[in-house]
């Protein structure tokens, strides 16, 4: 019988088991990116370090709050906490407060988050296009802000 | 994709870049001889996790984006065909594509922001899908499932693709990335009746273009 058209099924899963991370490594996945923590927090949520905040979202601690460019959230009190005489910036509040959505496997150590409500209004209010980072076939790093002073079609599509 | 290069060695202008993105799970080994066949000279992305379709909350393919020189957004989300193409043979063979978009297309590069089919901020931001909580999390679902399909977890990767479908049912890009990774392959039954049922309710597998014929 001829091959069903978009039909590949032997590619479903090709992939050999291998660790997503060292033994007592988390896994975060955000905006396409994947990024590994050495150290988190015990207990409950995803308690970062506060100096590994800027690789996972960009955003960094000021006196003003949680800023990454011109964006600031003011600090909440329950963002940076102690636990096991260390101190952690809980991300998963951090999300909670500023109505980032995320899903995360806590057995495996890995949390994957949608974009954050506040990063999309530019192009839900504004249309302005949307930021984003990818790599291109040849290795080459896209970014949005590489094609201002041009045109840009971005079209999708699929082998399927 | 061919078409896609003719018309962009059509346009054959420094100022206009096009990016295409294949949203394929299975990644080089079905998007790559499909991209090298039409010795592209454009950008082209292998867009494993469908993250572009994700920040522009596209949910289907093709979709497209036109951004002018600032960075504005004056074209989006529409059936993105450079021409007419027919699926399948006999009864249930239909047309789809359009003959309208590249001539639009064109018009803009050329005109700027004096083309007939710039659209202003109002529209264009009408005509972004609004995902909420559900389809966000779909999103951050179907690249959790896509990770533990590169490291080898089959059981896990089923788990968050089906929590990915089932948030976020108006994904086509979804539901169909799923079916390519089957026997019965993404354009078989359900992929009929799926797009029967999308129809019957009245929604529009593709948002017609409102482009007029010239």
């Amino acid at each position: 019988m001829a091959k069903a058209f978009g039909a590949f099924p032997e590619l479903r899963h090709p992939f050999e088991p291998t660790p997503i991370h060292p033994a007592g490594h988390t896994t975060v996945l955000y905006q396409g990116r994947t990024i590994q923590l050495s150290a988190t927090g015990p207990g409950d949520g995803l308690l970062i370090r506060p100096e590994d905040l800027a690789s996972v979202n960009g955003f960094v601690l000021k006196p003003e709050g949680a800023c990454f460019q011109d964006l600031c959230f003011p600090l909440k009190d329950n963002w940076l906490i102690e636990r096991g005489g260390k101190t952690w910036f809980d991300l998963t509040t951090f999300a909670n407060t500023v109505g980032q959505h995320f899903i995360a496997d806590e057995a495996s150590r890995v949390w994957s988050f949608a974009e954050l409500p506040a990063k999309q209004d530019n192009m839900l209010v504004n249309g302005m296009a949307p930021d984003f980072e990818i790599v291109d076939r040849t290795g080459n790093v896209i970014r949005t802000a590489d094609y201002r002073g041009k045109k840009a079609l971005i079209v999708t599509w699929s082998s399927w | 994709m061919p078409v896609w290069q003719r018309v962009y060695e059509e346009i054959n202008d420094p100022n206009f870049v096009l990016i295409c993105v294949a949203e394929d799970t299975g990644g080089e080994a079905v998007a790559g001889p499909i991209f090298d066949a039409a010795k592209p000279t454009y950008i082209q992305i292998v867009d494993v996790d469908h993250l572009i379709s994700s920040v522009f909350n596209f949910v289907n393919v093709p979709s497209a984006a036109w951004i002018d020189e600032e960075g504005r957004i004056v074209r989006i989300d529409e059936g993105t065909y450079s021409k007419v193409h027919q699926f399948g043979e006999g009864d249930t063979a239909f047309l789809f594509g359009n003959d309208v978009y590249t001539p639009a297309l064109k018009d803009w590069v050329a005109k700027g922001r004096e083309s007939v089919h710039v659209q202003n901020r109002q529209s264009v931001t009408g005509n972004i899908r609004k995902h909420g909580v559900n389809e966000q999390k779909a999103d951050a679902a179907f690249r959790l499932g896509n990770l533990f399909r590169a490291h080898g977890e089959g059981e896990k990767a089923e788990h968050y693709w089906e929590l990915a479908r089932t948030l976020h049912p108006e994904s086509i890009n979804y539901f169909r990335q799923n079916l390519t990774l089957t026997e019965e392959g993404s354009g078989g039954q359900s992929f009929m009746k799926k797009r029967m049922e999308y129809m019957e309710q009245g929604k529009e597998y593709y948002r017609p273009l409102d482009i007029a014929k010239t």
